[in-house]
């Protein structure tokens, strides 16, 4: 057996869309499938267009997908706006108070507010909500346990009335999918013999940081990092963890160097507008030699651009960005459990080299929620690397090394005075006009990049290992492509996908090896010009046979690349 | 007492004559007469003749960037208020490039002490105007003169709710000093802006200039610092006479009591352990 459901569900902003997709999903996963949702959405609170997806299956699923099954329509606009996508087993259920005209080929199914709960006006959004998912899980065959566990669970504090009207809502629907004829049964799946987890990219990541230490946040709201702002704060009286929303970027990022400079682990955040704020402080956390974690959750520019839509357009941005030569490194997580894993690792970073690192997401990766195993986010280790014992009185906080790391006292915790500064200095941080010094301080800096590059790699590797068509990816865009080389390989075409998640400073001896054999080599990424193209090209010499671009701020889908891949072969 | 020999720096690159040396001597005074050693202190500073101040001291330094001491010192504190936290800063950093941060900070009342060197003009750039240089006084960018009042920043800070707003002058250092002291031992923000003649580029605001305006605000008959609407009067007053001494002080909850995460003391003294299983639970 091998089921493969997509199921949209769209509506005006404000009318509950996530309320369905959220218990609908868990449901599903609880019920044992493998669920992953997406989300699109527009910059506004109330109207609009905004659906997400839930794609359901028996088998691990790692990427949205196109064409839509299950179409679930709160308002007319979503049956006009995704008939077309529907697939030969398509099938529409609908709100019958809002939506009057669905088309006659395609069998659907009205729920009417009314009927599913009789009684007040107000109670009709609690009505479509819990009905609609009930009648999905009834026209699935699926048992409404799960459904009604999650209810309680979501309204058990809005009180007993509130409860008793969802179940009564979402028992109703599900009697009216249950009564309908749909060639697609999940009664063959059974719950999983040990729970899973539904979770989003920034909220791994914020599990990560929680785990690795972070003591201290400071940011300015921006869509789409806020969510992952939201994730920690929401959860940092748990862990004491200092939140301080700043009056712009600027000073986000100056508070958390000013907090990690006297020793707490920081982290800012910010999306590409607030980053153009940020780059001052970058050099100044390089110059300073300041650990730092800084979340750049990327959307489509330049300026304002299309602020709640995807983009992995800032490579570029985050690579070069500040005055001169300036250490850091650069991150970007392809699933959740890896976006979990390399934000503890940032910290280490950060903290181990005493330089920016950058966690480089997008809206597509910060909404879209995998499925994941517990044992799938392991313990993190912390490493602080600060220099132990007494000092030998007069310290030097930029004492010349052999691999660039000078050793890394904290104010106010011995004998020493800890001097740091944006001019160039000499090494017990006063400034200076040697230029002797500063040569010799320049490239101590910079050997801090040769020491780290060792100890990364990040290649994730998918496919044939000696296919001669490789996709290399990088970030958000894993999913896609590892589900489009899959279906490549399942119809003959022998390929692999190779996904860097570590890209500064660029591991390039492993980078080439991993691209050995490479007949024709295809670079995916969600920029017009191909950046991470670029970066191959500058660090290992190879370059792209074809590039597989999108910037239109939707994200990548499998049969898009392979639509692409067709034109190109 | 603690000898000012302690907190001595690196030979100064300052202009000879210049007000930041008297400054600097009242600042030593304050720390020796306060006993604050210099592994207690962090002097923050961002761009500007005021940026070089703490270098010229022996103390914890964040020199950091144009206009952005005042956000370094609050992180810095919030992480860790064992720490006495002073900004050095001067009247384009703070008052001009930081403009948004002072706001902040005054509405936040982090226990840090704001200094504004204000020697009305940029020096470090070689005589440009400044958010205080006064209406008409021409330099090279504004050959017709500066078209627009001064910045009254200590009033600004008044409406604020600053919780404690000081002026001190070069020409009057014993007074300077205890104004450090006061300064250093609020509870709260201590805005404290300090006449600074600088001897190469302002030649309007000179130290006769300071010398004939400055009088202490504390010998005033109706001397009220802790009635909002009097202070605001006093600190509008600028020209023929500049008041000198505290303005305004109110008590206020400082930023630190209001952070739940710092219960447990300073951050940089916490352990985070966060058992794995608690974490995961809390994202199911």
């Amino acid at each position: 057996m091998s089921i493969d459901l997509n199921i949209l569900i769209g509506g005006a902003a404000g009318q509950g869309v996530h309320s369905i997709t959220l218990p609908l999903a868990k449901a599903l996963m609880r019920q044992g499938c493998w669920v992953l949702t997406s989300q699109s959405y527009q910059s506004r609170i109330r109207g609009g267009h905004l659906f997400n997806q839930v794609r359901l299956s028996d088998r691990r699923l790692v990427s949205s997908r196109e064409g839509v099954d299950l179409l679930l329509a709160l308002n007319q606009e979503t049956v006009t706006m995704h008939q077309g996508e529907l697939s030969p087993r398509g099938f529409i259920i609908y709100d019958a108070a809002e939506v009057k005209e669905v088309p006659a080929s395609v069998p659907s199914l009205g729920l009417s507010p009314e009927s599913l709960l009789p009684g007040a006006k107000e109670r009709a959004e609690i009505a479509v909500n819990a009905g609609a998912c009930g009648a999905v899980l009834g026209l699935l065959q699926a048992p409404l346990d799960s459904m009604l566990a999650l209810l309680q669970e979501s309204f058990g504090d809005k009180g007993a009335e509130v409860v008793e009207w969802n179940v009564q809502a979402a028992t109703k629907g599900y009697e009216a999918g249950a009564a309908q004829k749909y060639g697609l049964s999940l009664s063959g799946i059974s719950p999983p013999p040990e729970p899973r987890l539904l979770i989003s990219g920034h909220e791994a990541m914020a599990l990560g940081a929680l785990g690795g230490g972070l003591q201290f946040i400071s940011g300015y709201p921006m869509t789409p990092w806020t969510s992952l702002f939201n994730a920690i704060a929401q959860r940092s009286g748990r862990y004491n963890v200092l939140v301080e929303q700043a009056e712009d970027e600027i000073a986000a990022i100056n508070l958390a160097i000013g907090a990690s400079y006297t020793g707490a682990r920081s982290l800012t955040g910010t999306s590409g507008g607030g980053f153009c704020l940020m780059t001052e402080g970058l050099g100044l956390a390089s110059m300073t030699e300041t650990p730092l974690v800084i979340v750049n959750s990327m959307r489509p520019g330049p300026s304002t651009g299309l602020p709640t839509r995807t983009s992995q357009g800032d490579l570029a941005f985050v690579l070069y960005a500040s005055q001169d030569d300036s250490p850091r490194a650069v991150l970007a997580p392809g699933t959740p459990a890896q976006g979990y894993a390399l934000a503890a690792k940032a910290l280490n970073l950060a903290d181990r080299y005493q330089l920016p690192v950058f966690l480089l997401t997008d809206q597509y990766f910060a909404d879209t929620q995998f499925t994941h195993l517990p044992g799938e986010f392991p313990e993190v280790e912390v490493d602080r690397a600060l220099a132990g014992g007494p000092g030998s009185g007069t310290y030097e906080r930029y004492a010349y090394t052999e691999n660039g790391i000078s050793p890394r006292r904290l104010p106010g915790f011995g004998p020493e005075l800890v001097v740091a500064d944006s001019d160039e200095h000499t090494p017990d941080g006063h400034l200076t006009e040697d230029l002797q010094v500063r040569i010799k301080m320049h490239d101590k800096r910079l050997r801090k990049l040769k020491t780290m590059v060792q100890e990364l790699g990040g290649i994730t590797t998918s496919g044939d290992p000696a296919a001669p068509l490789t996709l290399v990816c990088w970030g958000s865009s894993q999913g896609p492509v590892q589900e489009a080389v899959e279906r490549l390989q399942a119809g003959g075409t022998p390929a692999r996908m190779v996904h860097l998640s570590e890209l500064w400073p660029l591991p390039a001896g492993a980078v080439t090896a991993a691209l050995e054999g490479t007949k024709k080599l295809v670079v995916a990424e969600m920029n017009a010009n191909g950046q991470l193209n670029r970066l191959l090209r500058q660090e290992t010499g190879l370059q792209a046979d074809h590039l597989v671009l999108k910037y239109d701020g939707a994200p990548f889908t499998p049969e898009y690349i392979l639509r692409e891949l067709s034109n190109v072969a | 007492m603690l000898p000012i020999e302690l907190y001595a720096g690196i030979e100064s690159a300052w202009c000879p004559g210049c007000g930041n040396f008297v400054l600097l001597k009242a600042f030593k005074q304050a720390l020796g007469e306060l006993e604050i050693r210099p592994q207690g202190i962090l002097v923050v500073s961002g761009i500007g003749q005021s940026a070089k101040f703490p270098h010229y001291l022996q103390c914890n330094t964040f020199n950091g960037i144009h206009g952005r001491a005042l956000p370094v010192g609050t992180g810095a504190r919030l992480a860790n208020p064992d720490l006495k936290v002073v900004c050095a800063t001067g009247d384009g950093d703070c008052y001009g490039e930081g403009g948004n941060h002072l706001l902040a900070a005054i509405r936040r009342n982090v226990d840090m002490t704001v200094v504004v060197h204000n020697n009305q003009v940029y020096a470090l750039t070689k005589g440009q105007a400044s958010p205080t240089t006064g209406q008409g006084v021409k330099t090279t960018l504004q050959p017709q003169g500066v078209p627009y009042p001064p910045l009254a920043a200590l009033a600004l800070a008044v409406s604020l709710g600053c919780s404690w707003v000081a002026r001190g002058s070069a020409t009057a250092p014993e007074h300077l000093k205890e104004l450090y002291k006061q300064a250093i031992t609020h509870r709260g923000l201590a805005l404290l802006e300090v006449l600074q003649p600088c001897v190469t580029f302002n030649r309007v605001n000179t130290y006769q200039w300071y010398k004939e305006r400055a009088y202490r605000v504390t010998e005033t008959p109706d001397y009220d610092p802790e009635n909002e609407l009097w202070a605001y009067r006093k600190a509008k007053e600028w020209g023929e006479r500049i008041p000198i001494g505290v303005i305004y002080r109110h008590s206020r909850p400082i930023l630190e009591e209001t952070h739940p995460a710092l219960a447990a003391g300073p951050l940089v003294r916490q352990q985070p352990k966060r058992p794995l299983n608690q974490l995961l639970a809390d994202f199911f």
